[in-house]
């Protein structure tokens, strides 16, 4: 295959460059975008089609140890959606198995499918990294980095609680570099290790229950610090505390508040978004949540939509599925991972029939389309928390197609919904430009991706081609041409090459006299040496620090 | 940090599940001379670190090539393969070994399912409660062991996990903790527990199930809960984070298909209250990367069988029934070739690994031993992956010879197609 090539006649939507839908040549060269190519290059008609950047996946679970947790119990589900082996030209093809947690073979196939390349696995216990690399390393055409978790590692809480801050950034950026990780992830900073102690509620971001001075206020501040003054291309990404309670938004609020002035990341906003709670029914918060990060420039998020159907939820937030079992009486997976974090699954279902469901839907919906900023607020299921990334499709849909999103509202349960901006009648719809945003440009530059979700000379030629289609849904999950790394991915609708996979990673400098402290307390708390801890360096060089944050 | 010529420190241990990676290993004149630190079950693991190099066919020495080509055109020729993922094998060995079993549309298979697969379907049917070993060692104020007394089989467990070391929040190590000991028949638990309870056998289960509900505020009809029971639901309520500690490989306690899913539901039960986890002590070899591979590469962790083109699940159908049904015309084992649940000379068969060449097989390729002579990746009985150091040089590694086995295997499928 030659290593050239011109998509001709498209209407190309790159909105890093502010191209809405101009025709227009994109041309390829060596894997990247150049400016220009001789005309007698190879050619790839895109007359009447939408060229776009390949999609990003700001936040899945894909490849971490908890995810491999959940495919083991889920063996029932995944029976009725056998992956069989696509038929490839340039590698050996592997069959797998769907379901809401797909193998690694059938993840990497499917996401390219969708005209994704690039995905972050956001949740990484730093003990199970080497785990996770190894299913990257099985997860064939995206290119993937994952997020490493910090917000209950209790040498880290020791260190905030002595005010120690100084150390623990520099802990934080051996831990990344250890790891071989991307960005510092925080799960219910502080009460996945009060939930090892038994203390089941984070009553405010000042609750120190257990850990005096390690607030969720303080490993907020300190590791949002600590990722902005490494200069990380991503900050901070947090998963609040109270995940998934009514009126949690209060809590949503005040960590966005202590963060204030702060770049930092709040994933799945729609999860932290509720009202209602103690003795009131539950209530949407997305009017007064969305109003705040439309207000603050320093704040990026995700939405985390809840899509009706099955799910199975998957987080290091331990306490949040031991709730989840209780309640729903379903198979219940909890494993506390030493010292570091947690890790639960349950398996769920969002009916419509459900007024906590429905409600769950809405809000996610309400905060897309009272969002002022795509670029700060981008698209995910969390998956397959809200839903599996193969429903991104039919949440596109939903954003784009008032009509269609009306018809649906009217049969979800309607018991939580007043005074949601859904049952005001919001009508705004999603334009192709700003569906490009929140799945492509958007979270490159929240990522601080340089080289992806753009189509300016230079960057990675991950490109989508999508035929026009009336039905959003089916745009989007069929497309036509798929281009990773300059290789043709997708032809004429099929999977045909599985190139080469890139890791994502970060290895930030740190002051090494941290290491004899860290060397202590591996020599106390430890069940692995010290030198066994790292990861082998991933092949790939290091995504380079931002200056200046 | 100097290290003396010929000393290899940091090595992992795969001679039980415990996985041990604090070893230093000597070597001296092309042999190890020494594994400090190991346990006398590791000590034995390592041995001297000779193995036979030697790759045959029919028992008659054979080049590498020539073997690989064979072993290609047997397996390739199978109306029906499978694929065994013995012990001793890397987790990089196990991904390209799942790789043509996919190629193949073969079964297969690891040695869990002739040893743990009550276990793996509980889990499947119920969740599981479970922790890291770091978490038992820093944080397990209770500790009870199931029939089960984790000195013979997994002789650093006390040591390094639990219950001797202090931790985070059992500063005083064994004087922090409780340790019960559950004695189920013949099956006792460590000589020094703090509290004993013996069950016989045949009441395991219904020990269990008593607890459970007893934990719920119900009980079985009027019978009051054992006196002993009722002792120990105290102990554990009293606990902050209770560990129940069992041995999951078959051998010490009665047999049991319903303990794994009964002692789950006992500890999910357990953490309405206070915190607790269940967790099964497991042998050596890497067969947890096993398991691990097999769910990320086809999401089941183990008895797989491609014959459709895409994995479907078959719980009842594992290598050993493959074999002893005649359902399989061919096999290709990797790993050791010991303690497998089917005789090798019952049909056709591949074998690669350390000590293939000693089977009574068709085609043998000797390969280095992971964590002896080759690197790479290996799960601790809890999950965790440790790297494998290769302290001797040696044979061929295991992973390279798979995956060029692989490309032989595809290259002769898509000359077909």
């Amino acid at each position: 295959m030659s290593d050239r090539l011109r998509i001709t006649g498209g209407a190309v939507y790159d909105p890093a460059h502010d191209v809405d839908g101009d025709v227009r040549d994109v041309c390829i060269e060596n894997g990247r975008i150049v400016a220009d190519l001789p005309n007698d290059a190879p050619r790839l008609d895109a007359h009447g089609m939408v060229v776009m950047p390949g999609g990003i996946d700001i936040h899945a679970h894909i490849a971490g140890s908890s995810v491999n947790q959940a495919r083991r119990v889920l063996s029932d589900e995944r029976t009725a959606d056998p992956a069989l082996a696509p038929a490839l030209l340039d590698s050996i093809a592997r069959s797998g198995t769907g379901g809401t947690v797909p193998s690694t073979f059938t993840t990497g196939y499917r996401y390219a499918g969708l005209g994704y390349t690039t995905v972050f696995d956001a949740a990484v216990a730093p003990v199970s990294a080497r785990d996770t690399h190894a299913q990257l390393d099985d997860t064939p055409i995206i290119d993937a980095g994952f997020f490493v978790l910090m917000g209950n590692d209790a040498y880290l809480l020791q260190q905030i609680a002595a005010g120690e801050r100084d150390r623990a950034r520099d802990y934080a950026a051996w831990l990344l570099g250890a790891t071989g990780a991307y960005a510092i992830k925080l799960v219910n900073p502080g009460g996945v290790e009060l939930w090892k102690r038994n203390v089941r509620a984070v009553k405010s971001i000042d609750d120190a229950a257990g850990i005096p001075g390690a607030t969720p206020r303080a490993i907020m501040e300190t590791l949002a610090d600590a990722a902005n003054t490494l200069g990380l291309p991503h900050p901070v990404h947090i998963h609040c505390n109270n995940l998934g309670l009514p009126g949690n938004v209060a809590t949503t609020l005040d960590s966005m508040r202590a963060l204030s002035g702060r770049r930092a990341h709040f994933t799945h906003l729609q999860f932290h978004a509720y009202a209602g709670g103690a003795g009131k029914p539950w209530a949407s918060g997305a009017k007064e949540l969305i109003a705040y990060v439309n207000a603050h420039k320093e704040v990026t998020g995700d939405v985390g939509q809840v899509m009706l159907g099955h799910a199975t939820t998957v987080t290091a937030d331990g306490a949040v599925e031991y709730l989840l079992h209780a309640s729903s009486g379903r198979r219940w997976v909890n494993v506390d991972i030493e010292l570091e974090t947690g890790c639960g699954v349950v398996p769920y279902e969002y009916r419509d029939a459900a007024a906590v469901a429905s409600l769950q839907w809405v809000v996610g919906l309400e905060l897309f389309l009272l969002s002022d900023d795509p670029w700060r607020v981008v698209l995910s299921t969390d998956h397959p928390n809200g839903g599996v990334f193969t429903s991104y499709p039919e949440l596109i849909r939903l954003l784009m197609d008032k009509a269609y999103r009306d018809e649906r509202l009217k049969g979800v349960n309607q018991k939580l919904l007043a005074g949601t901006a859904l049952a005001d009648g919001v009508s705004r719809e999603y334009t192709l430009r700003e569906i490009a945003i929140i799945t492509r440009a958007g979270p490159a530059r929240q990522l601080g991706l340089t080289n992806k979700g753009h189509l300016g000379p230079g960057a990675d030629a991950d490109i989508t081609v999508y035929a026009r289609d009336p039905n959003f849904a089916t745009m989007f999950s069929t497309p036509r041409y798929v281009i990773k790394g300059g290789t043709l991915v997708v032809e004429e609708g099929q999977l045909r090459r599985a190139p080469a996979t890139h890791r994502l990673h970060v290895r930030p400098q740190y002051d090494n006299a941290v290491m004899r402290d860290v060397s202590h307390w591996f020599e106390r708390y430890g069940t692995i040496a010290l030198a066994n801890y790292p990861v082998a360096p991933p092949r790939d060089a290091p995504v380079s620090m931002a200056a200046g944050h | 940090m100097s290290v003396m010529p010929g000393l290899v420190e940091h090595v992992t241990c795969l001679g039980c599940g415990c996985s041990c990676d604090d070893i230093v290993v000597a070597v001296r004149d092309g042999r190890i001379a020494e594994a400090r630190g190991a346990c006398p079950l590791g000590v034995s693991w390592f041995g001297d670190g000779r193995v036979s190099v030697n790759v045959t066919i029919r028992g008659a020495a054979a080049g590498m090539d020539a073997a690989l080509d064979a072993a290609a055109a047997l397996l390739d020729g199978a109306r029906r393969a499978l694929v065994f993922l013995s012990v001793d094998i890397s987790c990089e060995t196990q991904r390209a070994a799942v790789s043509i079993a996919d190629t193949l549309r073969a079964a297969v298979d690891g040695v869990s399912s002739s040893s743990v697969a009550s276990g793996i379907l509980a889990a499947q049917r119920r969740g599981r409660v479970s922790a890291t070993l770091g978490e038992i060692r820093n944080r397990a104020d209770c500790i009870v062991f199931w029939g089960t007394d984790p000195a013979a089989r997994y002789p650093r467990y006390a040591s390094r996990y639990a219950p001797e070391p202090a931790g985070l929040f059992v500063p005083d190590g064994r004087h922090s903790r409780t340790i019960v000991s559950v004695d189920v028949g013949g099956a006792r638990g460590p000589r020094d527990a703090d509290v004993r309870i013996e069950i016989p056998a045949d009441r395991e289960m219904a020990a269990i199930t008593a607890l459970r509900t007893s934990l719920a505020g119900r009980s079985l009809g009027d019978e009051p809960l054992d006196a002993g029971l009722a002792d120990l639901l105290r102990t554990l309520g009293a606990a902050r984070y209770v560990a129940i500690v069992y041995d999951a490989e078959p051998g010490t306690l009665p047999p049991e298909p319903d303990r794994a899913e009964a002692l789950t539901a006992l500890g999910q039960a357990l953490n309405a209250a206070t915190r607790a986890c269940v967790t099964p002590l497991r042998a050596g070899g890497n067969r947890l990367g096993a398991e691990s591979v097999l769910t990320w590469q086809t999401g089941y962790p183990m008895t797989v069988d491609f014959s459709r083109g895409h994995p479907r699940y078959r719980p009842d159908d594992g290598a050993a029934a493959l074999v002893a049904a005649g359902a399989v015309d061919a096999v290709l084992v990797i790993g050791r070739p010991l303690g497998m649940p089917f005789a090798v000379d019952a049909v056709r068969a591949v074998v690669v690994g350390p000590g293939a060449t000693a089977a009574a097989c068709e085609i043998a390729i000797d390969t280095g031993v992971a964590g002896i002579h080759e690197g790479g990746t290996a799960f601790r009985m809890d999950d965790v992956p440790l790297p494998l150091r290769a302290p001797l040089p040696g044979p061929p590694v295991a992973a390279d010879v798979i995956r060029d086995l692989a490309q032989r295997i595809a290259r002769l499928r898509a000359r077909r197609s």
